[in-house]
């Protein structure tokens, strides 16, 4: 088949930017990562990329096609030379570009060395003497996280990340739950105490891009809630994040409905909200703070809270709460559904613009 | 005419009333008949969810339980997050029945109707974009959308994960410019309008979230946008309510309308201003109908 593509070239030296068309000959069966190899081979040796294993397992062949994050080995290229499209193949996001296709993963390596990805059982023992007993329930609280092949597909879109370069992202906090819901680690509250302050697990703004482009199924988002529960559950709630997501379960067992007024000086504390008054009176002015008294209340709102005791008398707290009914692996068999290359229009997102990064100071 | 089970969530019960009163006004028109539920509380946003996950996993059942006993198939959202929220749930609750049994057991035993998964969810959007609900639009949108660019705003929770909602492309989505193309404006297009308006962590990490919400701003803006529409209150509340945060920051004057898509709609149609309530929102509505041009 014929295999027509445009790259963006960037040479990190020289600033040059460059959006190039090739076109070439490859056999039906070729992923994109084939594709590439024939380029290089035979129209442009100087193409740079990352590769190794060519099956989903490495990590390095990252990249964006059409602005989404995808791994070059996993994309096969005959829908998409069948439906007449041209894709923009492009450097992931989030990371700064070295050369071509070629990211430097430097920021994301600190990020999860940040998370102490190792095992730390402390003192304790095995019971029998010979090795830890791990059940099928603990070991599905982090199937899907012990996935991840370190490839950068769910940084490249996260938007909390554009916004602050320092969060630390799906990837790293992913490798977090990794740990945190290992039933050997003996470190749990020194990682959640870690993983709760600033650029950490509340900074995500729950957009899904990382659960959207990961490709293999590990949910990165999902994982970050699992965090955020996991961190509740043993009184690590002095975030504002933190408090954010208690005031709505607050709000739920009290009148059924959120408590939308209340709800900053719950989260901020009151000193914060009063500098918001001037800002808070432009949104009343046009009704956007109802008054909380009388409340909104739900009818039978007694059977909320009725439910929100049962439930905390069954000690699903945490994590647990969330793995049931999961079926991890059932992440990856949905994803090869829905995607049809090359029907719509251009890509939406700016393929390998490089993010304006703020200084290490937090300036801009 | 079809009977859906309205869940209007918290926000259209509060400080976004405009948009369950334009919503009220136009479902009919398009051949829905709600039946609006009432004993039902907040999805849990999300923050319930990272909260005490199991509490929102029974929360929501009892939503499900409550639209299901009203007979009808499907349970209409008009928020994003009420959506993902709903069908998450409603995807675990089907996808395993020893969690739907035990869930069941505790609805039960605080006098909820059991849930049998009989019911889907959907926003209002989807059911607006195709089938009868679009061929409807046609008509009802009479007084047309002429002159006017609009740029769809999806936000991230109609369209991510993909595997939960599923509607459309999740990367090319199309149904917002089907529908403002069908009422006669002109959609414009711009990257960010799959991307986040910040508003999870507008209270816990405002600069952060002004970051993300800049950019449809900016974006729109550049592009000769008249008006934004969002799917969802949260969105809207975002875009209008904290645009003059960013004009504080930036030193800019944006003020870009924001419109709730029964609105955008609702204007086509010829909706009421009681019905519309356009005097609810923080940036001025009145030069969008103003350059609005005779059909």
């Amino acid at each position: 088949m014929d295999v027509a593509l445009k790259i963006w070239r960037f040479d990190a030296e020289t600033g040059e930017r460059e959006l190039r068309d090739y076109e070439v000959e490859a056999p039906e069966w070729a992923c994109l990562l084939d594709v590439l190899d024939i380029v290089k081979d035979q129209v442009d040796g100087t193409l740079s990329f990352r590769k190794s294993c060519r099956m989903m397992i490495c990590g390095s062949c990252g990249m964006r096609m059409d602005g989404r994050a995808v791994l070059a080995c996993k994309e096969r290229m005959l829908p998409i030379v069948e439906a007449g499209h041209v894709p923009v193949i492009s450097a992931m996001g989030n990371l700064p570009i070295v050369k071509d296709l070629v990211v430097d993963m430097g920021p994301f390596w600190q990020k999860m060395r940040a998370m102490k990805p190792w095992l730390q059982p402390g003192y304790s023992e095995p019971a029998d003497e010979k090795e830890f007993h791990v059940s099928q329930q603990q070991v599905e609280t982090i199937h899907k996280e012990a996935l991840c092949i370190n490839c950068g597909c769910c940084v490249s879109e996260c938007n909390s990340m554009e916004s602050d370069p320092e969060f630390l992202g799906p990837a790293a906090l992913a490798k977090g739950m990794r740990f945190v819901g290992d039933s050997r680690d003996q470190a749990t509250v020194e990682r959640l105490e870690a993983y709760n302050a600033d650029h950490g697990i509340w900074d995500c703004t729950r957009c899904y891009f990382c659960t959207e482009r990961c490709p293999k199924g590990v949910d990165p988002r999902d994982a970050i809630a699992k965090l955020g529960a996991e961190s509740i559950k043993h009184g690590i709630d002095r975030d504002m994040g933190a408090k954010h997501a208690n005031w709505f379960v607050h709000s739920a067992k009290t009148t059924g409905w959120l408590r939308e007024t209340e709800l900053v000086p719950k989260t901020q504390g009151v000193v914060a909200s009063i500098k918001q008054t001037k800002f808070a009176m432009s949104l009343a002015r046009r009704g956007k703070v109802p008054l909380p008294f009388p409340p909104h209340v739900a009818e039978d709102v007694k059977e909320a809270r009725a439910l929100y005791n049962l439930v905390k008398e069954q000690g699903r707290d945490g994590a647990a709460g969330i793995v049931q009914g999961e079926k991890g692996i059932a992440y990856i068999e949905f994803a090869e559904e829905h995607t049809e290359p090359g029907t719509g229009p251009a890509s939406r997102l700016e393929p390998g613009a490089q993010p304006e990064l703020k200084s290490p100071e937090g300036g801009d | 005419m079809p009977k859906v089970a309205y869940y209007k969530g918290c926000l259209a019960s509060l400080s976004a009333k405009e948009l369950d009163t334009s919503t009220q006004a136009l479902a009919p028109r398009l051949g829905i008949e709600l039946d609006e539920l009432e004993s039902v509380t907040c999805c849990g946003a999300g923050d319930i969810h990272e909260a005490e996950p199991d509490y929102y996993l029974h929360l929501n059942a009892r939503i499900l339980a409550y639209g299901e006993a009203t007979g009808a198939d499907t349970l209409m959202t008009i928020c994003n997050v009420c959506t993902l929220n709903l069908r998450q749930a409603n995807w675990q609750l089907k996808n395993d029945d020893a969690l739907r049994a035990r869930v069941n057991d505790n609805l039960e035993r605080v006098g909820v109707p059991p849930y049998s998964g009989g019911v889907e969810v959907k926003h209002f959007l989807w059911l607006i974009a195709e089938g009868e609900g679009f061929e409807l639009l046609k008509e009802v949108a009479h007084k047309g959308l002429k002159g006017l660019k609009i740029a769809p705003f999806y936000g991230c929770q109609i369209l991510r994960p993909s595997k939960i909602l599923g509607f459309e492309d999740p990367d090319r989505p199309w149904s917002l410019e089907r529908i403002i193309s069908a009422c006669g404006g002109e959609p414009i297009d711009y990257p960010a309008k799959i991307k986040c308006c910040g508003f999870p962590i507008i209270q816990a990490r405002e600069e952060t979230a002004l970051g993300e919400l800049i950019q449809p701003i900016e974006q729109a803006m550049e592009r000769g946008a008249d008006a934004i529409v969002t799917p969802c209150p949260l969105c809207h509340l975002s875009l209008d309510a904290w645009q003059q945060k960013l004009e504080a920051s930036t030193g800019k004057s944006y003020q870009l309308p924001i419109l709730h898509l029964s609105q955008l709609i609702g204007v086509a149609a010829g909706l009421d201003d009681s019905e519309l309530k356009f005097r609810r929102h923080v940036v001025p509505v009145s030069g969008v109908l103003e350059k609005l041009e005779a059909p």
